[in-house]
């Protein structure tokens, strides 16, 4: 139960729904845009999320496209979690969603309410960090097309207003070969102590890491590490693991000195997995 | 022939659950009534400073703004250690703190939210060995002057709510004279029943003065009891009704919410008020499952038999006693397992921390107990070098012998061990050996566990069941016991159909419980539904038929004694073509000309446990339940070496169950009992911070089992009769469970090769021993 009234708002266009941002912020409601509202719901009722209106994006055309044009695949943010994972257009894409939350949750997380996410995993965000990769966001000068791992620093950065209507991926990126592990604290449901994606272009191993630490990330000098083909398989996850350079996450899900371990068995899944590349792929 | 025991009866609540249709607590309309939120408490341990209030009257539609006061009675089943609301203090993190009545929920949580707490937090007390320790901060420095019932001993100037002490034999000789001795210490947080329904009531004083509580209980006839002693309301004048309970596993037994729902209908002149908890309600503020931490010594000869046992467990109650007095004696009369031996020394404890508190839960101490000493045997049979089964073959407790309370057993109290070890050995195939690789990383692995169960449960329990026949001849059957998704009144029914040789089709089970017009049945809890109720059952249709017999004999003209009831007929045991119908004369016989004899048929039967005992305070000399229900089980784990990651195979039990009466349910109990063991021993605790905060009150951390992480389920049943029971059965509602965490650490520790004498067994926890033991390189 949500103890403080809201306004609900639900326009057909992206810019009613940038003007409708506009108008509740003039009355101090603090709006936010809304699509799959699971996160809404279940930190409202804690009072995490507070706010006085929200809108729904769901009704804008764009933001539930699903469909490739020009090369690239184009995904609304509003798509359910389910509906890409049924359509399957991305398969690294479909692999992290589906091990995301359970499947009544996932039949209402959308791809953009995931990315944007107040939770710190944003696993949604993994395969766009590893492929070319936009974001295409509603501003109040029209649509801005941005490459998402510029766009993407902690959390996708959106200015006042702003709000993300497709992410679109160019689609020889859909097929390269990858690797996805989600290791938890127990059992095969709910969040990750570390998810994994990892994926192999022009026989480089890209990789891109939820639940390590407090916000998913690619890190270029770990990769470089990891790519150092002259070294051993461990001497090169020992130095990929010296690059990461913020904290683990320390918490209910697992120690830090844990995921630092779990860290190591997953690169280790990486490179083993990819080092028969030509034969597996 | 068998009417109905024996078999697969479909549920008498069946098709009210699968269709939807089942009406709970929370269910009711929730119109023309108020609702309440409560403050909880954000600190485990904390002075409270103020309370302010003022800006929650605020809020429109705020009714009564309630806080703890000292004039309110203090509350407690053994120990009365416990405020409604807390006052000048809080103790465990959520504990209730004040209760807002308000016309809509919405405004209740609105007004909860403005009250503003000021605390001053205290020092946190985090493990009974801390509790213990000469300097440790007391819970409660006045719990020598708390009221309480005569056989509990809270020890005064400490944090011990209970002691129960076992002295059997010499066990200092014992341990002198063994050929080895192993000692090992064991542990697990508290945890959360975690039943689908959470808790909720809805409470009422009506103009006429009664009080009227609709409640998620599974002992609605000791909220009337306790509500007349807290608040000396006449027990005549308050009525609990208690609708299909969405699981209880024991939490619900604990009067909790109904006592604050009280407070609040009285603030708002009676009117009816709702009180319902959320997720994280149910599992902080609402009591939870008992810590425990023990350390067990076993003395044994080179050939493997135990000579003796030194056994201290220190049982985490948390804040208030609640039932952790209780579980440290039944803890203390089946200390040793299903095991005979001579010279035991034991002291179970109850000791208070700043933990949510503790109630029952399913096992009551024996899962946690049996966690504790099977590991220990196991860790005993490898230093003996000695087959873990063996060794509880050579040690398992017979017919003849006494328990360490000094009960003697005989075959119809305790069930049959050795066979059940027999039949365990042959399902999981034992001669394959009980590590089998897979492959470079992963390994097959079995581990295994023995059980016993008793009841501790007053010493004058008892049960009644009232027949009410129908002009139809058809019968419906009134018991106290709440159906809490266990199937028991489907029992009584098949009991019925076998006692009137009829149609189960044609007996009737009301299923929601009303104290003022139902007889009582003490508690739905401990395994006890069956054989108490089941007694009752079978008094009252012995009432019935000769009831029955009386009247037909007129019709007859014959002796009753002449007479047999059966086919919904009463007929001549000689010539059964000499009959008249139940029908007929079950709401008493015409004559043709017009005369009439008899009445409506009431059958009406009670029991009570016979020849229970307190237990002697300096031996522990007493008897605490009337039966034993003994198991074997199992598991088998494929275990990932490399990662410490593993998957339970197959999880088996095998219970000597008495008499199975109801096939299916019988299994489902085992597997949900099973389900319920196995993730308690591999996910499920509350972790607490270093302030004694909570860490995971909620699903998506806390770790609950999925449809998918289930095992295959395995079940066998012996039937070595229980001769007070009906037709022989045993209570089997919780021998699933209690063998799952030792069964699944023992078969963990042969596979990781490092004692894992901790839950819940994450991978994490186990490269965390990996690491403690050895010098692997594992990070």
């Amino acid at each position: 139960m949500i103890s403080y009234d809201f306004e609900y708002a639900k326009p057909a266009t992206i810019d009613e729904a940038l003007d409708q941002f506009q108008t509740f912020e003039k009355q101090g409601k603090n709006p936010i845009y809304f699509s799959g509202g699971t996160e809404i719901i279940t930190l409202g009722r804690k009072n995490r999320i507070v706010t006085n209106a929200v809108i729904d994006i769901k009704a804008i055309p764009e933001c539930t496209v699903i469909q490739k044009q020009e090369g690239k695949l184009v995904l609304g943010a509003a798509l359910s979690l389910t509906e890409v994972i049924e359509q399957n257009v991305f398969p690294l894409l479909s692999e992290i969603a589906m091990e995301i939350a359970d499947n009544t949750a996932r039949n209402k997380i959308t791809l953009g309410g995931n990315i944007c996410s107040n939770i710190v995993y944003k696993e949604a965000v993994l395969p766009f960090l590893l492929t070319e990769s936009e974001a295409m966001i509603a501003t109040k000068k029209g649509l801005e097309r941005r490459p998402f791992t510029k766009r993407f620093n902690q959390q996708l950065q959106l200015g006042q207003g702003e709000f993300l209507v497709q992410v679109t991926t160019k689609e020889s990126d859909l097929t390269l070969p990858f690797l996805t592990m989600k290791k938890r604290k127990q059992w095969d449901v709910g969040y990750p102590l570390l998810t994994t994606a990892a994926l192999q272009k022009e026989s480089r191993v890209k990789v891109a890491f939820s639940g390590l630490c407090a916000f998913p990330f690619r890190n270029e000098q770990l990769e470089h590490r990891l790519n150092a083909c002259q070294l051993s398989n461990d001497e090169r996850i020992e130095q990929a693991i010296r690059e990461v350079d913020t904290p683990l996450l320390d918490d209910v899900h697992g120690s830090a000195e844990y995921r630092k371990f779990v860290l190591k068995n997953s690169l280790m899944d990486v490179l083993n997995a990819f080092e028969g590349a030509d034969r597996r792929w | 022939m068998s009417w109905s025991i024996g078999k697969n009866i479909i549920r008498k609540d069946a098709v009210e659950k699968v269709t939807g249709t089942a009406k709970y607590t929370a269910d009711a309309p929730t119109s023309n009534m108020y609702h309440v939120k409560l403050v909880i408490s954000q600190h485990a341990h904390a002075k409270l400073k103020a309370v302010n209030v003022a800006r929650a009257w605020d809020v429109s539609g705020v009714r009564a703004i309630l806080l703890g006061q000292s004039s309110l009675p203090l509350t407690g089943d053994e120990v009365k250690d416990r405020p409604i609301l807390a006052f000048d203090r809080v103790r465990y993190f959520g504990e209730p703190i004040a209760a807002v009545v308000a016309d809509e929920p919405f405004q209740a949580k609105k007004a909860a939210e403005l009250i503003e707490v000021i605390y001053e937090p205290l020092p946190v007390v985090q493990s009974p060995k801390e509790a213990l320790q000469r300097d440790a901060v007391l819970l409660h420095e006045n719990l020598a002057s708390y009221d309480k019932v005569q056989y509990v001993y809270p020890e005064k100037g400490s944090n011990v709510a209970n002691r129960v002490k076992i002295r059997k034999g010499t066990i200092e000789q014992a341990l002198l004279e063994s050929d080895v001795v192993i000692e090992e210490n064991f542990s697990l947080s508290p945890s959360d029943h975690t039943a689908m329904e959470t808790r909720c009531v809805i409470a009422e004083v009506k103009q006429d003065g009664f009080v009227h509580f609709t409640s998620t209980t599974q002992a609605p006839y000791r909220i009337k009891e306790q509500m007349s002693n807290y608040f000396n309301i006449d027990e005549g004048k308050i009525i609990v009704n208690a609708p299909y309970v969405g699981g209880g596993f024991g939490g619900k037994v604990a009067l909790h919410l109904e006592l604050i729902a009280y407070l609040a209908t009285v603030a708002v002149g009676g009117k009816q008020v709702k009180l319902h908890y959320t997720r994280e309600e149910d599992m902080v503020t609402a009591p939870g499952r008992i810590g425990l931490e023990a350390t067990i010594k076993l003395a044994a000869t080179k050939d493997g038999k135990i000579t003796g046992a030194k056994l201290l467990y220190l049982f985490d109650t948390g804040a208030y006693s609640d039932k952790g007095t209780m579980i440290s004696k039944a803890a203390a009369a089946t200390c040793t397992g299903p095991y005979q031996i001579d010279n035991i020394w034991c002291d179970s404890l109850a000791v208070y921390t700043n933990h949510p508190y503790a109630t029952a839960y399913r096992g009551f101490s024996h899962s946690e107990l049996l966690f504790a000493f099977e590991r220990a045997m196991d860790i005993l049979a490898r230093k003996l070098g000695m087959d873990p089964l063996e060794l509880r073959k050579k040690n398992a407790i017979l017919p003849g012998q006494t328990t360490p309370t000094q009960v003697p057993l005989n075959s119809s109290t305790v069930g049959d061990l050795p066979r059940c070890i027999n039949k365990l050995k042959e399902l999981m195939n034992w001669q394959e050996g009980t590590v089998i690789p897979i492959d470079d990383e992963k390994v097959r692995v079995k581990g295994i566990s023995c059980s016993w169960k008793t009841s501790t449960i007053g010493p004058s329990a008892s049960s009644g069941v009232a027949l009410l026949f129908n002009p139809d001849g058809s019968i419906n059957v009134l018991s106290g016991i709440v159906e809490i998704g266990m199937g028991a009144k489907t029992i009584l029914a098949q009991l019925l159909a076998e006692k009137l040789k009829m149609d189960i089709q044609k007996i009737h089970v009301h299923m929601e419980v009303n104290t003022q017009t139902t007889p009582e049945h003490y508690k739905t809890a401990a395994s006890r539904g069956t054989l108490m109720a089941g007694r009752a059952l079978v008094k009252a249709a012995d009432d019935a038929i000769r009831q029955l017999k009386q009247i037909a004999a007129q019709v007859l003209i014959c002796s009753p004694d002449d007479l047999d009831v059966g086919y919904e007929k009463v007929y001549v045991r000689e010539e059964p073509d000499a009959f008249v119908e139940v029908k007929d004369i079950c709401y008493g016989y015409k004559y043709p000309n017009g005369y009439a004899i008899g009445g409506q048929i009431i059958g009406k039967g009670t029991y009570t446990l016979r020849h229970l005992t307190n237990l002697d305070r300096h031996t522990g000399i007493g008897k605490t339940g009337p039966e034993y229900t003994i198991g074997a089980q199992g598991v088998e784990v494929e275990f990932n070496t490399k990662d410490f990651t593993y998957k339970i195979l197959k999880a088996y039990s095998v219970i000597d169950a008495g008499k199975v009466l109801n096939p299916q349910t019988a299994i489902g109990q085992i597997m949900g009992g099973m389900s319920m063991g196995l993730n308690h021993a591999s996910s499920e605790t509350f972790v607490f911070n270093d302030e004694g905060i909570v860490q995971n009150p909620r699903f998506r951390t806390y770790g609950p089992f999925r449809y998918g992480n289930h095992p295959d389920y395995i079940v066998h049943f012996l039937e070595n009769p229980h001769i007070d029971g009906p037709f022989g059965a045993r209570g089997v509602g919780e021998s699933g469970l209690i063998g799952m965490p030792a069964a699944l650490a023992n078969s963990l520790s042969v596979a990781s090769r490092v004692e894992l004498n901790r839950l819940p067994l994450t991978p994490e926890f186990i490269w965390h021993e990996k690491k403690a033991g050895n010098n692997d390189d594992l990070v």
